[in-house]
């Protein structure tokens, strides 16, 4: 088909309401058409699913990441808490001061220590 | 996939669309062979025919699957798969506008990138190559409706649902981009 004769027929196409559906099977005839690869539907398949695969792979990863770390704060809290029983029992009191080990005479004890007397 | 699935080849589209969600590689394939011709239209009609545009019907297709479960049927899947691919090509369009934007003068919908493979009918390819370059010089906004008549062959009602426009912006655009498309085409 010559250039001047597709031309029109573009122009022609894109007039009216309704499309007409002989001129767009002409201009589709010309070689005005688009395809993708022959592998395209391969390509989008293994995309898709690679995708997913390596999804599955960080949430194993954030999964056991999880676990370990529940574990080890599950572990944690109870350490805390039998320290604070143990220090409750053995000084009679939560302060800071028994929870640091600081008795009652510490202030003279460690002025003891500094000055030699 | 080049082999289609014999189990799908008659198969509706709402049986693949649940059949994919359900996690069924072939039914999503069969969908990917039904629609990639429509997606190639659209997509290779608004960037040029490009290699990039091939990658970007592939993404087309990997929102498509994403959001398949959000799929009701109250639309056409066609109609569904269109408004995808008409939305990732503009927003292409934007990115590189303001790509391009940042160090030229030229508002990114210029591409003259014509990739088409030597073996073919010269004449075919020249008409292919006429219609790629007159449509990547109209504007966007009017590109993307002269598209949805010239290629998809699309309705103005039709081309107002995919685009989510009025009936009378569709039809002010056709006009519009018609007449650039004669200006264009006269030069060429």
């Amino acid at each position: 088909m010559k250039k001047e004769k597709l031309k029109e027929l573009i122009i022609e196409s894109l007039s009216g309401d309704e499309p007409d559906r002989d001129l767009l099977r002409q201009l589709e005839e010309t070689g005005v058409s688009y395809s993708f690869s022959n592998d395209f539907t391969q390509k989008v398949i293994n995309r898709i699913y690679s995708a997913e695969q390596s999804g599955n792979k960080n949430n194993d990863f954030t999964r056991l990441f999880y676990k370990t770390f529940y574990r080890i704060a599950i572990t944690g809290i109870a350490a805390i808490i039998l320290l604070l029983v143990s220090i409750y029992l053995s000084q009679g009191s939560l302060t800071i001061d028994s929870f640091f080990g600081l008795g009652d005479g510490f202030e003279e004890s460690i002025l003891c220590v500094l000055t030699g007397n | 996939m080049k082999r289609q699935d014999p189990k799908y080849v008659q198969a509706d589209d709402m049986e693949l669309v649940k059949a994919s969600v359900e996690g069924d590689k072939s039914a999503f394939g069969e969908i990917v062979n039904r629609y990639k011709t429509m997606v190639a239209r659209t997509v290779k009609g608004m960037l040029g025919d490009t290699v990039f545009a091939e990658d970007l019907g592939q993404e087309v297709f990997i929102k498509l699957y994403n959001s398949l479960s959000e799929f009701r049927g109250d639309s056409k899947l066609s109609t569904y798969i269109q408004k995808i691919a008409v939305n990732i090509t503009l927003n292409e369009i934007k990115r590189r506008k303001r790509f391009l934007s940042m160090f030229s003068h030229s508002d990114g919908s210029e591409i003259h990138e014509i990739d088409i493979p030597d073996s073919e009918d010269i004449e075919r390819r020249d008409a292919r190559e006429l219609v790629s370059k007159a449509l990547q010089m109209v504007d966007p906004n009017f590109r993307v409706v002269l598209i949805m008549r010239l290629l998809q062959g699309y309705s103005t009602k039709e081309t107002a649902e995919i685009l989510g426009l009025p009936v009378g912006t569709v039809l002010s655009r056709l006009s519009r981009g018609q007449e650039q498309m004669r200006k264009i085409l006269k030069g060429l």
